[in-house]
């Protein structure tokens, strides 16, 4: 165990422009995953994870956006960190083991005897040296990160039934209209590299089956029939689900958080849950202050070295002030993401909200929201460049990049 | 001769057309917006067309390289760095503008779609002997706008009134003016409004005429707009017996449709409709007061009226899509679904019917 054979691989799926239209308006100018939580990119949390990793030998970060969109992040990630990344580009849709097998020589490389899988979009305290220790105990062909949510919401997500005493997988349903189970698949994985092999069988056998089967006219319309390429391979779908019971996959249980980052407000509950988690593990990276010397700080907040804020500005909790941000005095920032070059002048509120790239926020101007992360205009956002003018209010909305608001707003979105 | 063509911003009341393509690259009437100016400037012997920009110039140059070969005129481009408003940009192409012969220069607003007299300006500039000169437009609500009150037998301008609450009079400024190069002495290289700084001077000294637009004009910088302002466009084709219009018993009144573009059978295309590039428009489907543009597949028994379907886009069967939806590129409405002023931005699958008008991101 921990001998230098044991070298160990993983990937981070990233996903693609196209995909996930749901992080507009803030994805129209940046891949989401180079998006900001708690002062870091999205991907830098589950990089950073896998550094606990025993014996990593390298991360692959594949995706569907172009190359040079990863390339300097990509390189000075793996300076600052010193661990090895690289971004592999997806040339079409494989799905989500099709992906992992597309790559499979590459992953293969350094010949691993495991492979972690995971997807940039999740936000978790990634516990991936205890997973890989009790993957290795259960000896399978996989093991699945699992968490138990409440019954009502756990059908927007991979519902896994598993056997209290082995955690072997027994049963795993996608998205069923009836109740299943309350643990519930965190998108984070561990294999052995006989996953290929899995993967592999599933892709000869609808080819097998196509070619074999003389489909009726009245079957050809059946969307069921609409059949998959061949290597179109879905992890959950074509994997787990049919070798559930096989004594092939087991479940790892995590009680930590655990959430999706799918839209813009989702966004801003996750950089808290890292705030929090920085607060734990590393709460230099916070700021402190007492509105003395510095700015007031209430809570978990992070200032990046390089933002210039106030000392009559009181900020938190949960706040993130990214690079070159000027924030004025007798601004009071709570719950919020201010993103580069953002300018907040004098007196101006923001609360619940994102403020994007270069934005201009005018004095004893207000920019607020309910805050419930969950319904579209829950958190106020502000694309790159958004000017809003002196005392102006912007309440529950969006707003698009280039626009200036020179009169208050509810409820509305601004194209 | 010169003539600049001033393109400006980010083209945000146009979205989500512009999120795909700057402004002056939304086609219109089956042909880039811009490319109504340049046309209408190369046919009076314009040899040098200067792009006033500040947004994207990269794409905007592809597009020229293409265009400057096929019309035989020059075209370049002066980035502005800082928005300059409407007059510093004449300053910034000052040395593309002037050369010896002395001659005045059109300059031109993109987002402005009209007849463009431009020869008979010329003829109404030679005669006054003024330093400038400036096209209006008679409009219904002219309070929207900035009037030009003018001296009624000589066009000479005696004031600008920005937003009058009180009848001034109803003509507009229209965004087309021929200027001598003089007026670039008056701009300096910084943000200035052509309106409101430098017009008001010229006209203090009883240089600055206007001349009535004849024929349509229309600001077809938003989607509204656009749609009223290709009915006018159609309009004056059939007044000049253009061939491009289309003809047969699936069309009623003004209808351009590209040769490249299928129609099928059993279907009812008009009024004022526009079909770009590789269409297919499938049999049974009803189109009027809309715009399709390039690649667009409409779907069959599809109902679309007053609307804009963006490029690539396809419509699905037995689909009603209505009152200004607009669909950015690459947009796909699912069959029998029902758009009622949806707004709906690039790569977007409808699956679910918009009951009342609504952007979806």
């Amino acid at each position: 165990m921990g001998g230098s054979e044991e070298r160990v691989v993983a990937v981070i799926m990233v996903g693609g422009p196209t995909k996930g239209t749901r992080f507009r308006p803030l994805s129209l100018n940046t891949p989401k995953p180079l998006f900001p939580l708690a002062g870091q990119p999205m991907v830098n949390h589950p990089i950073s994870a896998c550094k606990r990793i025993p014996n990593l030998a390298q991360i692959y970060l594949i995706g569907f956006y172009e190359e040079r969109e990863f390339a300097l992040f990509v390189s000075s990630i793996s300076n600052e960190l010193r661990v090895p990344v690289r971004y592999l580009k997806e040339d079409k849709p494989h799905g989500s083991a099709g992906g992992l097998y597309n790559f499979r020589d590459q992953i293969m490389e350094e010949s691993p005897s495991h492979i972690f899988l995971l997807n940039c979009d999740v936000c978790c305290s990634f516990p991936l040296a205890e997973m890989l220790e009790a993957h290795i105990s259960y000896r399978g062909m996989g093991t699945i990160l699992v968490i138990e949510v409440s019954p009502e919401s756990a059908n927007q997500f991979g519902e896994l039934v598993a056997d209290p005493v082995t955690n072997e997988l027994l049963h795993y349903t996608e998205k069923p209209e009836t109740f299943v189970s309350d643990r519930i698949n965190c998108g984070v994985y561990i294999f052995t590299p006989d996953i290929f092999t899995a993967i592999q069988g599933v892709s000869s056998q609808r080819k097998d089956r196509a070619t074999l089967r003389r489909v009726s006219s009245f079957e050809a319309l059946q969307p069921a029939n609409r059949s998959l390429p061949s290597d179109f391979v879905r992890l959950d779908q074509d994997i787990l689900s049919p070798l559930a019971g096989k004594k092939q996959f087991y479940v790892y249980e995590t009680t930590d958080y655990w959430e999706q980052i799918k839209t813009p407000g989702m966004s801003l509950k996750c950089s808290g849950l890292y705030l929090a988690q920085f607060r734990r593990t590393s709460p230099d990276l916070l700021a402190s202050g007492d509105g003395t010397k510095n700015a007031a700080i209430s809570g978990n907040v992070y200032i990046h070295p390089s933002a210039k804020v106030h000392p009559t500005a009181k900020i938190g909790p949960n706040a993130s002030i990214s690079a070159n941000a000027r924030i004025g005095a007798g601004v009071r920032l709570v719950h919020c993401i201010i993103l580069d070059d953002v300018e907040i002048k004098e007196n101006a509120v923001v609360i619940h909200a994102i403020v994007g790239w270069k934005s201009s926020i005018g004095r004893w101007s207000r920019v607020q929201a309910s805050g419930d992360h969950n319904t579209k205009l829950g958190v106020t956002i502000l694309g790159e460049s958004v000017t809003v003018e002196d005392e102006v209010v912007v309440i529950n909305s969006i707003v698009l990049p280039n626009k200036t608001m020179n009169v208050s707003v509810q409820e509305e979105i601004i194209l | 001769m010169k003539a600049l063509i001033l393109v400006g911003g980010f083209g945000t009341r146009l979205r989500p057309l512009t999120l795909s393509v700057p402004k002056p690259l939304v086609d219109f009437a089956n042909k880039p917006m811009i490319l109504h100016q340049i046309e209408a400037l190369k046919a009076i012997g314009v040899t040098e067309v200067v792009l006033a920009i500040n947004y994207q110039p990269e794409v905007m140059l592809n597009f020229l390289k293409d265009f400057e070969a096929k019309l035989e005129i020059k075209i370049t481009c002066s980035q502005e760095t800082e928005p300059l408003g409407t007059a510093g940009p004449l300053a910034l192409a000052r040395d593309k503008l002037i050369d010896k012969s002395g001659e005045p220069f059109f300059v031109l607003n993109s987002d402005v779609i009209s007849e463009y007299p431009l020869r008979e300006m010329i003829e109404f500039h030679k005669s006054h002997g003024g330093e400038a000169s400036i096209m209006v437009t008679k409009v219904d609500e002219p309070s929207k706008y900035g009037v030009v009150v003018t001296e009624e037998s000589t066009g000479k301008v005696e004031r600008f009134v920005e937003k009058p609450k009180l009848f001034v009079g109803n003509k507009i400024n229209a965004g087309i003016y021929l200027l001598n190069p003089s007026v670039l002495d008056r701009i300096q290289l910084r943000p200035t409004s052509i309106e409101k700084e430098v017009f008001p001077e010229i006209a203090a000294e009883g240089k600055l005429y206007a001349m009535v637009l004849p024929g349509f004009w229309m600001d077809i910088g938003q989607p509204r707009d656009y749609i009223t302002g290709l009915r006018l466009y159609l309009d004056s084709l059939r007044k000049k017996a253009s061939p491009k219009l289309a003809a047969g018993t699936h069309i009623i009144g003004n209808v351009l449709v590209d040769e490249t573009a299928k129609i099928g059978e059993g279907c009812l295309i008009g009024p004022d409709v526009a079909i770009g590039p590789g269409c297919v428009v499938e049999p049974g489907v009803r189109l009027s007061r809309c715009t399709v543009m390039r690649g667009v597949r409409i779907k069959k028994h599809a109902c679309i009226s007053s609307s804009i379907i963006g490029w690539h886009s396809t419509v699905g069967q037995w689909a009603r899509v209505e009152n200004m939806t607009i669909l950015g590129e690459d947009v796909h409405v699912c069959d029998e679904i029902y758009s009622n002023g949806g707004v709906v931005l690039p790569h977007k699958e409808i699956k679910s019917s918009i009951l009342k008008p609504e952007i979806v991101m």
